[in-house]
């Protein structure tokens, strides 16, 4: 059989099926292609302005890696005119972080861009490995997700950048949108499409680059621009519960291989439709990082456990039974009820922000969310480390959040 | 009464002995038709209030001959049975609909029998039966919104019977998830216009919460997401009939049951086919796969899966007035208002110009994609 010719440029031989619409094409076609999607997605959503800081999420991975290398190219191809950097963070676990920060460092010097790597120790005081020694390995994803989403926010701070760009991918949009409608999560519904995470709270803006981009092309992209790039999953997450989203999209894309964009198409279609009440008001009032569910491990995130998918059955069968014994109250007619009544005459609650009290990181609570996880972990520590404190770990594992934060703003004067 | 013979009484009534656990209480059949009437008249409550002195509100229910529509037709009959007994306005009344079932699905179940019993055991309505090709006669512009959708796919021959023209249409279009899709979008069309053409303001349609929920995830998955505002909650569709579903609080599994203790069900309804068991994935519709899926966890999670049909029933319609719509599925072309996400179903020309939406562009025979 006579080879087939590119679908593109009608010459080449074609190499690669396109997962997205299983065109066949050669491979500088496809290279192009996925690239001129990304200047696409760029140009349409006014993402950068010329002379912009912005820091790349980068974790190894790759997404990540191909974030790094498409944005480099384009930002040369298109005179961007953007100041492009790096940002790591290491959440301090043994065997995955270490290796992939190498990959990172060998991709600064690739990619001629300097490089900015914090560290849990640094920040919080504890590594996930010592986090884990302590929690066990269940439940541990949700420290690290705490943490990851403060780290970048705080990294880019300290590199005075107000704009970070991570590498997630269509189908980590595709799946959260899915993932928020199995949960009922309208507010989450309306915010997780959109391709800037701004917020009031937050001077630093997140970004998603290659929200139209499929994991696959992503990894078929890395492949044939033999791109440096470290595939290993976090060694913590194996156990993971691989969630329902998860598994649908991937039927799904075998039925309809256009069904990722679909979904993301009909997400950012449900965003606007979410009503104005239950958004909160407007743009969100939590930190841009806050929503993201998905991070660096790409394992464990926007994806719900087994556990918490009971929990929920659990609460909606007691609403459920609740609700039958209710009666409900009328009130007679004319009366109303005014004061404190959204649009629609439903009570709103709104969140307002505030600063958290012992770390100074934007939060709608008193004390954040990293700060109560960590309140957590220090009672549990053993207090005989304090006064023994000669190591750097033991150093380490006395201080407090505050202390570790001095530090960190001090290197960064 | 001793405690064990007194263990098996109805919860409710405290005196007959239960037939039924639902949602963990033990009720005997009377209770438990109550309780799943319950659930349904308190949907179309809203019906009543003009119903007084006012005029009857005439609403459209499309039988399928499936559990899930027969069970809410005994449901509604029933009501209105003991309503004219009692002397009680009705305040709604209902008109059925039945598409033959043989000209929808190819394997031509036959359905004679069950309509001969519908028709026995509901004498008191209005039943209408029309054939799913008679499309070509309730909408007469179909035939050139097929044209144009199908392009050189489908040689649309006037000459040939209608049933022959609709064959060939459907034949034109390629994978199963885009004949589900297509087909269900031409259903709607045709009971939307009989319901206009027969007086009704409303269409009550038969899907349970689990069907819901199936069909929230299939529209978001196909790309249709903006359109559950009418298509899984309740509301104005775009031709200006109203969608009703008011067995949006009770599972299928519930529906079985209640079909279970009625008699003059058993021969109308035609029971589902069991699903296949050896289908690969890839050759399942998106509508069947997510109707499995709800299936499967459902059993799990009955909760979450009805949480679903919930959740889109909170949208808010979409505030495009005067926006331009599908030709075919009357869905808004382009991006809900508030969206500026830049994703395009196909990289042709004609994008922007088309008048078919997102989710028909996607369903279109593959050339034109």
């Amino acid at each position: 059989m006579a080879p087939t010719a590119c679908f593109n440029c009608k010459e080449a031989r074609a190499v690669i099926i396109r997962p997205k619409n299983r065109h066949k094409l050669c491979r500088a076609c496809f290279i192009k292609i996925f690239e001129t999607e990304v200047h696409e997605t760029i140009i349409g959503t006014n993402l950068f302005f010329p002379g912009e800081r912005v820091a790349i999420g980068a974790s190894g991975g790759k997404d990540s890696t191909v974030l790094a290398a498409v944005l480099k190219t384009l930002n040369e191809r298109y005179n961007y005119g953007l100041d492009l950097c790096l940002l790591s963070i290491d959440e301090g676990i043994r065997g995955y972080r270490d290796d992939s920060l190498e990959t990172v460092k060998r991709n600064a010097v690739q990619y001629e861009m300097p490089l900015d790597i914090l560290g849990y120790s640094e920040l919080y005081g504890w590594t996930m490995d010592q986090v884990v020694e302590q929690v066990g390995k269940k439940g541990n994803c949700t420290y690290c997700g705490v943490f990851r989403r403060q780290a970048l926010d705080r990294g880019a701070a300290r590199l005075g950048i107000k704009h970070v760009v991570t590498g997630h991918n269509a189908d980590d949009v595709a799946e959260t949108v899915m993932m928020n409608l199995l949960r009922g999560d309208l507010p989450r519904l309306s915010r997780g499409t959109s391709i800037v995470t701004s917020s009031d709270a937050s001077d630093i803006k997140r970004s998603k680059p290659l929200k139209y981009a499929y994991e696959k092309e992503i990894v078929l992209y890395a492949h044939h621009r033999q791109l440096d790039y470290f595939t290993t999953e976090c060694i913590y997450s194996p156990e993971a519960f691989r969630g329902s989203a998860r598994t649908l999209i991937k039927d799904l894309e075998k039925i309809r291989p256009s069904s990722i964009l679909d979904i993301v198409k009909s997400g950012e279609d449900m965003a606007a439709l979410v009503p104005v009440e239950v958004r909160g008001t407007g743009r969100s009032k939590q930190s841009a990082a806050e929503e993201e569910s998905a991070g660096g491990c790409g394992s464990q995130n926007g994806r719900t456990s087994g556990g918490e998918m009971a929990a929920m059955e659990k609460q909606l069968t007691e609403n459920d039974a609740a609700e039958a014994l209710e009666t409900e109250i009328k009130l007679p007619n004319g009366a109303r009820v005014k004061a404190n009544r959204g649009p629609t005459g439903k009570a709103v609650k709104t969140q307002t922000i505030k600063h958290c009290e012992r770390c100074n990181y934007i939060s709608s609570q008193r004390i954040c969310k990293a700060c109560t996880l960590l309140d957590g972990l220090n009672r549990n520590r053993p207090k005989t480390a304090i006064e023994v404190g000669v190591g750097m770990e033991d150093e380490e594992s006395s201080s407090t959040l505050m202390r570790q934060m001095e530090r960190a703003q001090l290197s960064a004067t | 009464m001793p405690a064990k013979e007194r263990n098996k009484l109805c919860m409710e009534c405290k005196h007959a002995e239960f037939e039924l656990t639902v949602r963990k209480r033990q009720l005997c059949s009377l209770c438990f038709k109550r309780f799943i009437a319950h659930k349904v008249q308190s949907r179309l409550s809203v019906y009543r209030a003009f119903g007084l002195d006012g005029p009857k509100t005439q609403l459209l229910l499309p039988v399928s001959l499936g559990v899930s529509s027969s069970v809410l037709l005994h449901i509604l009959n029933t009501d209105r049975q003991h309503r004219l007994d009692n002397g009680r306005p009705l305040g709604y009344d209902f008109k059925i609909l039945v598409i033959e079932p043989s000209t929808i699905a190819a394997t031509g179940i036959p359905f004679d029998q069950n309509y001969e019993a519908l028709q026995k055991n509901f004498p008191m309505h209005t039943i209408t039966r029309i054939p799913f090709h008679s499309i070509f006669d309730h909408v007469p512009e179909i035939q050139d919104i097929m044209k144009e959708y199908a392009g050189s796919k489908f040689i649309d021959d006037s000459a040939r019977s209608n049933g022959e023209r609709l064959a060939a249409f459907r034949a034109s279009i390629s994978t199963p998830t885009s004949r589900t899709d297509v087909d269900t979008v031409l259903l709607t069309r045709l009971i939307v216009e009989f319901a206009k053409k027969s007086g009704c303001e409303s269409i009550i349609w038969g899907d349970s919460d689990s069907r819901l929920a199936a069909k929230a995830l299939a529209g978001v998955a196909k790309g249709r997401g903006a359109s559950l505002t009418w298509q899984v909650s309740d509301g104005m569709s775009p031709w200006g009939v109203r969608f009703e579903y008011p067995l949006r609080d009770l599972y299928k599994a519930e529906l079985l049951q209640y079909e279970s203790v009625c008699a003059d069900l058993a021969d109308v309804v035609i029971p589902d086919q069991p699903p296949s068991e050896n289908v690969l994935t890839k050759n399942l519709s998106i509508d069947e796969l997510m109707l499995r899926y709800v299936q499967n966890q459902g059993a799990k999670y009955p909760g979450v899966m009805a949480n679903v049909a919930r959740t889109a029933n909170k949208l808010n319609p979409s505030a495009s007035d005067g926006a331009p719509t599908c030709a075919l599925c009357a869905s808004l072309l382009g991006n809900v208002k508030g969206n500026s996400g830049v994703t395009v179903a196909n990289q042709a020309e004609d994008n922007h110009s088309s008048q078919f939406c997102y989710g028909c562009m996607r369903s279109r025979p593959e050339e034109l994609c």
